[in-house]
C-alpha cells in the first residue's frame, strides 16, 4: 500500500479530553468510533482512500470494539452494505469518492433512502471537485435532493467536522434517513487538532451479535410499500430532520454590525468567506466579522425559517454556493418569495462564477463585488492583491507549460502504450476506448492514446457500438481495478454474450494503483504461491476464446501481439493480459531487499539506462514514445549543435523500456544499458579486466 | 500584545516524490512546538510520482495559551497577493506560482530552486521546446519582495539528502518564518529516519538564505543560474571553422577537412553570421552519423569513463555496457558501393521492405567480443568515401551549398534561412528519412522553385516551413505549409496519419 498508517492508528485510541493532531480524514475515522459505529466500509478513491487504508491498519482496535470492516468491491457494494441499518439499530458508515462513486452507488442509495433506516447511516463523500480533481465536475447535491438523503457540509476545521459526524448519526436516526457528509479535497487533507472523546462500543457488534431477524414489509422497496415510503419521507422524515437541525443549531449564524447586509455560505466555504472579509478589512483573525454570516453546515434540507430570519430586514444578501446548478440559491429565492420577504436583494451567481471551484481568489472577487454593490467600499483592495498576477504575466511573457501527473518512473503501463503507438504505425490508427486508472494518463502527451473515457470499468462497455462501426478492429484498455469493480460483467461478459470482435487490453499491475495501491482479488498477496491467475481463470470461465498474456516490457512482443489480435481470423473478443507489477509497489518491495544484500556484501547488479550524448541527434522521438520522468533533455555538449540531447537522470529504475523502444521502433543507437556490479566476485573482476585490457590495447 | 490581523501564509509548490508532504509535516510540527495554531492542507492528487502539486499552510504566530480560547480562522486555499512565503522546488513551478499571482512585491519571500526538471511538453518537441528559464528567474528577482533563489537540488545532492530539507532550511534562514531554527531542527529530528542527512541539508540551505538575508553576497547558486536554453554565447565564424576542421579530421582525415574549408570558402560571403551558420551546419552534416561513426564514438576510452560517471559506478565496481543496435537494409546499403547501395535501397523501397530486415542486437561493448565487433566497424572509416551513403550525402551537400551560394548574392537573410534548413537532417532510420524528406521538400518547393519573387517573403516562408517540419513527427504541419504531402513512410501509415488529423 502507498501509505501506512500503522503509527497514526494509535490516535484512534485517544480517550476523553485528549487532543488529536492529524489529518481530516483520520479525524473522521476517529469520530466514527466515537459515534459507536458497528460496521464500516467503502471503496478507495482520492480524497478518501485513506479512510479504508486507516481502517485496514487499525484492525486490532476495531476487533476490540467488535466493528466490522469491509473493503467493498465497488461503491455500489459499499452503499448496499448500509442495508444493515434498515432493520436493525446498527450505526454504519461508508466512504467513497464523489460524484463518481455516488453515481455507482446510486441504485443502492435510492433503495436505502426509500426504505429508511433504524440505525444511523452515514456516507462520507470525498468531494473531488476543483484543483487536483481527477474526475468530471458535478455536484453531490443532486443525489441528496433526488433521494432525500441529508447533506452535511461542515466548516472545514477538525472540531466541526467531528461534531458533524456525531450529529450526523443522530440526525439520521431522528429522521430515519441516511446522511451524507461532504468533504472537499483540501478538507480531507487538512491538518489540525480536536479534543477527543472515548470510543463508543456499539450495542450490537461482532462481539455482541444480533439474534432475531426483523421482517417488516414496509421496509421492502416494492409497491405498495414504496408509495408509503415516499409519503413518509415527505410527511414525517423531512420535517423531523428540519426540526432536528433547527433544535441542535447545526447551522450557525455569526452576527456583525453591518446588519443591512449578510452572507450565506456552504459550511465548507466558510473559511474562504472569512478570509475574503479579512482581506477586505471587515473581519479579524478570529473570524469576528462586521458582515453577518449564515453558515450552512447542512446544505440539504434547508431550514426555511432560519433563512427568512437571517435575510429579513436586510437590504442585500450574498449566497456563496460552489458548483452548478445553483440549487441552494434557487431554493433561497423561492423561500424568500414564499415568505413574502421581498425587500431583500439576494445575490449569488450574478456576482460569482456560475461554474468552477470557489478558490480564495474567486470568493474574494465575489464578496468585494457584493460589498461594492451594497455601497460598502473596499478601497481597491482586490485590485492591489491581484496586481502581482498581471505583473507576472508581463515578466514571464507567455503561459507556463502544464505539468499534469503521468506514469511513474518505470511504470509497466507505459511500454504497452509505446507498443500501441509502434503497432499503429503499421496498422494505421485505431479507436481506443480508455478506462479509469493510471492508464488514463495515456490520453496525455506524449501518447495521446484513448479516444473516450466513460467511467470506471466501463471501457469495454463503452466500446460496444464503436467496434461494429469501424472497418478495422478497435482496442479497449481496462485496468485490473476496473476489471474487478465491474468490468468483468458490464464489459467482458457483455462483449462475449454479444459476440464483440474487438480487442481488450487488461493492465494487470496487481493493485488499485491510482488510488494508492490498495489490494485487489488478484493482487500477488492474495494468490497462492504459484503465479496469480485469477483474472485469466475468470476470463476462461466467462468464455473468452482468444487470450494472450504478454510481458509489458517486451515492447516488440507486445506490438506483435497487438498486430496478431488485429489481423487474426478469430471472431470474438480478443483479450491481451498485459502483465507488469506496479513499479512503485515493486520498488517498495525490492529496495529493502537490495539494501540488505549490499549490507551483507552479496553480489548485486544495478541496471541503469543511458544515452550517448555524442550520437544522440536531439530529435527526441525516444521521449515521444516514453515520457518517463527520468528520460529528459540537457544542453547539447557539442559546440556545433544546438538542439538539446536526450539524457537519463538519477532515479532510473532500469525497467528497460528505453532499450526496447530503441529496438522496437528502430529509433537510434544512442541508448545503452549499464549493469553496475556491486560487491563483484573474482570472476566479475576478471571479465571486466579482460575487456579493459583489450580496449586499452586497441583504442 | 496586539494580535496580528492575519496568519503567516506559506504555499509550497513541488513535484511528486520530492518530499513536499514531509516538509509540510515539519512546518506543522515546528509551529506546534512553538505553541502556535497551525493548519496545513494539500492537493496531493493521485498516487503517481509525477506532476505538479501544492501544499498550503497557515501559522498564527501567537502562542495559543495567550489567545484566551479563541481560535483563528484559517483558509484552506491561498489567495493571490496574500502569500508570505512562496516555496517552489523547481524553476518552472516557480514561474507557475508567479503566473497564479502568489508572488507579490509587497508580501512575498520567494524561496525557489533554480534547477530545471523539464515537463513532458518541453522535452518531447523535435527541436528545442524548453521554457525560457532565464526569463522566469529574472522575473522572480523583480517580482518578489525578497527573492531567495539558488540551485537547491545541487545542494541537496552535495549533502546526501532530498531537496525538501534544503528548501526548509532556506525558508527558515530567510527569516520569513515565525519559527526559530531550533524548533525547525527539532521537527526534523522528530521525523526520525534520515534526520541526520536532512539536518545537513537544512543547515546548508539555512546558511545561504541567512547570508543573503543579512545583505551578504548573492547566494552562490545565483551565479550558477541557468543560461537561456539554446542561447549559449554563439561561436564566431572563425571558431566554428576551427571546430569543424578538427571534427572532420577526426571523422575522415585531413583531405576531408580540406574539402570542408574549400566548401566554406566557396560560399564567398563577407557576412559573418551567414558564414558561421553555413560552416556550422556543414561541419555537422559532413560528419553525418553512420554506423561507422557510431561505432567509433562508442568505442572511445572517454566514452566508458563517461558511462561510469553517468551511472554513478563507485570505486572499482565493474560496469557492463550493452549497446542497442538494429541495423537494417539502409545501414547495409550505406556501406556498399554506390551502384550496389542504390539498387538495394530501390529494391527494398519497391517492395516496402525498407524496415523489414532490421536485426536487433544487444552488443556487450565493454566485453572483448563486443568491443572487437564495434572497433572493427569503426575501422571501416577508410572505406567510407567509397560508400553509397557518402555519395548521396556529398551530392545533397553540394546542392544545398549551391542554393546558399546563389541566395547569398541576392539576400543574406535568405541565404541564412536556407543554411539553417540543414538542421532538419538528423537522426537515424525513420527519423533521418523524415528529416531528409522535409529538407528536400523545402529545397524543391521554396528554395529552388519559390512561388514568390521577394527574397524577404521567401526567407519567411522557408523559416515557417522549417518550423512546421519540427512541429510534428507526422509531417502534417509541413504538408500544410508546402501545400502537398511530404511522404517518407509507407503509404498505409501515412494514410493513418491523415486519419488521425481528421479525428
Amino acid at each position: 500500500m502507498e501509505r501506512s498508517f500503522r503509527e497514526e492508528v494509535g490516535k484512534l485510541r485517544l480517550g476523553d479530553g485528549e487532543v488529536f493532531h492529524g489529518e481530516g480524514i483520520l479525524a473522521v475515522t476517529k469520530a466514527l468510533l466515537q459515534s459507536g459505529v458497528a460496521y464500516v466500509g467503502g471503496y478507495q478513491g482520492a480524497p478518501v482512500s485513506h479512510v479504508m487504508d486507516v481502517l485496514n491498519d487499525a484492525r486490532d482496535i476495531l476487533d476490540e470494539l467488535g466493528v466490522h470492516v469491509e473493503t467493498n468491491a465497488s461503491e455500489a457494494g459499499a452503499a448496499a452494505m448500509l442495508g444493515a441499518s434498515i432493520n436493525y439499530p446498527l450505526r454504519g458508515a461508508v466512504a467513497f469518492k464523489s460524484t463518481v462513486g455516488t453515481n455507482v452507488a446510486s441504485d443502492a442509495l435510492s433503495n436505502l433512502a426509500s426504505a429508511g433506516v433504524k440505525g444511523g447511516a452515514l456516507i462520507v463523500l470525498g468531494e473531488d471537485y476543483g484543483e487536483g480533481s481527477s474526475i468530471i465536475q458535478e455536484r453531490s447535491h443532486a443525489f441528496a435532493m433526488k433521494s432525500q438523503i441529508w447533506l452535511l457540509d461542515p466548516r472545514p476545521n477538525l472540531p466541526k467536522i467531528v461534531e458533524m459526524v456525531e450529529r450526523g448519526f443522530e440526525l439520521s436516526e431522528a429522521s430515519s434517513t441516511p446522511v451524507m457528509l461532504e468533504l472537499r479535497i483540501r478538507a480531507c487533507h487538512v491538518h489540525g487538532s480536536f479534543v477527543t472523546r472515548a470510543n463508543r462500543r456499539p450495542a450490537h457488534s461482532k462481539n455482541d451479535r444480533l439474534s432475531e431477524p426483523d421482517f417488516d414489509y414496509g421496509r421492502i422497496c416494492l409497491p405498495p410499500a414504496t408509495y408509503a415510503q415516499e409519503k413518509h419521507k415527505i410527511e414525517v422524515r423531512w420535517p423531523a430532520a428540519v426540526a432536528f437541525i433547527r433544535e441542535h443549531r447545526l447551522n450557525e449564524t455569526f452576527d456583525g454590525d453591518l446588519g443591512h447586509v449578510g452572507i450565506l455560505c456552504q459550511g465548507g466555504l466558510y473559511n474562504a468567506t472569512v478570509r475574503a472579509l479579512q482581506l477586505l478589512g471587515l473581519a479579524d483573525a478570529f473570524g469576528a466579522s462586521r458582515v453577518p454570516i449564515y453558515c450552512m453546515n447542512v446544505t440539504y434540507p434547508l431550514v426555511p425559517d432560519e433563512l427568512v430570519a437571517f435575510c429579513a430586514g436586510k437590504q442585500a444578501v450574498l449566497m456563496i454556493e460552489e458548483g452548478q446548478p445553483a440549487y441552494i440559491e434557487d431554493a433561497l429565492l423561492a423561500t424568500l418569495r414564499r415568505h413574502d420577504a421581498n425587500a431583500v436583494r439576494a445575490h449569488g451567481k450574478d456576482l460569482l462564477p456560475l461554474a468552477g471551484e470557489y478558490t480564495g481568489e474567486v470568493v474574494l472577487n465575489g464578496v468585494a463585488a457584493f460589498l461594492e454593490s451594497a455601497g460598502i467600499g473596499t478601497s481597491g483592495a482586490v485590485g492591489q492583491l491581484l496586481s502581482a498576477k498581471k505583473r507576472a504575466a508581463e515578466l514571464l511573457g507567455g503561459a507556463v507549460p502544464a505539468r499534469p501527473p503521468g506514469f511513474c518512473v518505470g511504470c509497466p503501463e507505459r511500454p504497452v502504450f509505446a507498443a500501441m503507438r509502434i503497432a499503429g504505425r503499421e496498422l494505421g490508427a485505431f479507436h481506443v476506448s480508455a478506462d479509469i486508472g493510471c492508464h488514463t494518463f495515456a490520453t496525455l502527451p506524449p501518447f495521446n492514446l484513448g479516444n473516450t473515457v466513460l467511467g470506471y470499468g466501463l471501457g469495454l462497455a463503452s466500446n460496444s457500438a464503436m467496434q461494429p462501426m469501424f472497418g478495422r478492429r478497435t482496442v479497449t484498455v481496462m485496468g485490473d481495478g476496473g476489471f474487478w469493480h465491474n468490468g468483468l460483467t458490464s464489459g467482458i461478459a457483455n462483449a462475449v454474450f454479444n459476440k464483440d470482435d474487438g480487442i481488450l487490453v487488461i493492465m494487470k499491475n496487481g493493485y488499485s494503483s491510482a488510488t494508492g495501491a490498495q489490494e485487489l482479488p488478484s493482487s500477488p498477496q492474495h494468490s497462492e504461491p504459484k503465479a496469480d491467475v485469477a483474472i485469466e481463470r475468470a476470463l476462461e470461465g466467462i468464455g473468452v476464446g482468444w487470450m494472450r498474456t504478454v510481458d509489458n516490457y517486451r515492447v516488440g512482443a507486445v506490438a506483435q501481439t497487438l498486430k496478431e489480435a488485429m489481423t487474426t481470423d478469430y471472431q470474438g473478443l480478443k483479450v491481451i493480459v498485459a502483465e507488469g507489477e506496479c513499479q512503485l509497489e515493486r520498488q517498495r518491495r525490492l529496495r529493502p531487499q537490495v539494501a540488505e544484500r549490499l549490507a551483507k556484501g552479496q553480489r548485486n547488479v544495478r541496471v541503469r539506462y543511458g544515452v550517448d550524448e555524442d550520437t544522440c541527434s536531439g530529435d527526441h522521438s525516444c521521449i515521444r514514445l516514453s515520457g518517463c520522468p527520468t528520460l529528459t533533455v540537457k544542453d547539447n555538449p557539442d559546440p556545433l549543435r544546438s538542439d538539446p540531447v536526450a539524457t537519463v537522470i538519477d532515479g532510473c529504475v532500469g525497467c528497460g523500456l528505453c532499450g526496447e523502444n530503441a529496438h522496437a521502433a528502430t529509433l537510434c543507437p544512442s541508448f545503452y544499458r549499464a549493469e553496475v556490479i556491486q560487491n563483484p566476485r573474482a570472476w566479475d573482476r576478471l571479465v571486466a579486466g579482460m575487456g579493459r585490457s583489450v580496449r586499452r590495447l586497441l583504442s | 500584545m496586539s494580535m496580528p490581523q492575519r496568519p503567516t501564509t506559506i504555499l509550497i509548490a513541488a513535484l511528486g516524490g520530492e518530499g513536499g508532504g514531509v516538509m509540510a509535516d515539519w512546518l506543522v510540527d515546528a509551529a506546534s512546538r512553538s505553541g502556535f495554531p497551525v493548519q496545513s492542507t494539500s492537493i496531493p492528487g493521485v498516487a503517481q510520482r509525477t506532476g505538479a502539486t501544492t501544499y498550503y499552510l497557515e501559522i498564527y504566530p501567537v502562542p495559543r495559551e495567550t489567545l484566551g480560547g479563541r481560535e483563528p480562522v484559517m483558509s484552506l486555499t491561498p489567495t493571490p497577493g496574500n502569500v508570505d512565503v512562496m516555496v517552489a522546488s523547481e524553476l518552472l513551478e516557480a514561474a507557475r506560482a508567479m503566473q497564479s499571482g502568489y508572488v507579490s512585491p509587497e508580501r512575498t519571500t520567494f524561496v525557489a530552486s533554480t534547477h530545471r526538471v523539464y515537463a513532458t511538453l518541453e522535452k518531447m518537441q523535435m527541436g528545442d521546446g524548453r521554457f525560457d528559464g532565464a526569463r522566469a528567474l529574472e522575473g522572480a528577482r523583480q517580482l518578489a519582495k525578497r527573492p531567495v533563489l539558488f540551485d537547491m537540488r545541487e545542494l541537496a545532492l552535495a549533502n546526501g539528502t532530498v531537496i525538501n530539507a534544503v528548501l526548509f532550511g532556506a525558508m527558515a534562514g530567510s527569516g520569513a518564518l515565525p519559527l526559530s531554527r531550533e524548533a525547525c531542527e527539532a521537527a526534523i529530528r522528530a521525523g526520525g529516519r534520515g534526520a541526520d542527512a536532512s539536518l545537513r541539508g537544512f543547515a546548508a540551505g539555512f546558511g545561504i538564505a541567512a547570508s543573503a538575508a543579512a545583505g551578504g553576497a548573492t547566494a552562490p547558486g545565483e551565479r550558477r543560474a541557468p543560461v537561456r536554453p539554446g542561447a549559449r554565447s554563439p561561436l564566431d565564424a572563425q571558431q566554428v571553422i576551427e571546430h569543424g576542421v578538427e571534427r572532420l579530421k577526426e571523422y575522415q582525415g585531413d583531405a576531408y577537412a580540406d574539402l570542408f574549408l574549400q566548401r566554406v570558402n566557396s560560399v564567398g560571403t563577407s557576412d559573418a553570421a551567414l558564414l558561421a551558420e553555413t560552416a556550422r551546419q556543414l561541419a555537422v552534416w559532413m560528419s553525418y552519423d553512420d554506423i561507422i561513426r557510431v561505432a567509433d564514438l562508442k568505442t572511445r576510452a572517454t566514452r566508458f569513463e563517461r558511462v561510469r560517471r553517468e551511472v554513478g559506478a563507485q570505486g572499482d565496481e565493474p560496469v557492463v555496457v550493452v549497446d542497442y543496435l538494429k541495423p537494417g537494409v539502409e545501414e547495409v546499403a550505406s556501406l556498399l558501393p554506390p551502384f550496389a547501395g542504390r539498387r538495394l535501397v530501390a529494391w527494398a523501397q519497391r517492395r516496402g521492405k525498407l524496415d523489414a530486415y532490421n536485426v536487433g542486437m544487444h552488443l556487450k561493448t565493454s566485453g572483448v567480443a563486443g568491443y572487437l565487433v564495434m572497433r572493427g566497424l569503426a575501422l571501416l572509416r577508410r572505406w567510407r568515401p567509397h560508400s553509397h551513403r557518402y555519395a548521396e550525402e556529398q551530392q545533397l551537400i553540394e546542392r544545398w551549398l549551391g542554393d546558399v551560394r546563389e541566395a547569398a548574392t541576392r539576400s543574406v537573410p535568405l541565404a541564412l534561412e536556407i543554411a539553417r534548413c540543414a538542421r532538419l537532417l538528423k537522426g537515424y532510420g525513420d527519423t533521418h528519412r523524415r528529416g531528409r524528406a522535409s529538407f528536400v521538400g523545402i529545397l524543391d518547393a521554396l528554395v529552388e522553385n519559390p512561388p514568390m519573387a521577394d527574397a524577404a517573403a521567401q526567407a519567411a516562408a522557408i523559416r515557417a516551413a522549417c518550423e512546421a517540419a519540427l512541429a510534428d513527427p507526422e509531417g502534417q504541419a509541413l504538408s500544410r505549409q508546402l501545400g502537398k504531402k511530404v511522404i517518407w513512410l509507407n503509404p498505409g501509415a501515412t494514410a493513418a496519419g491523415a486519419t488521425r488529423s481528421r479525428a
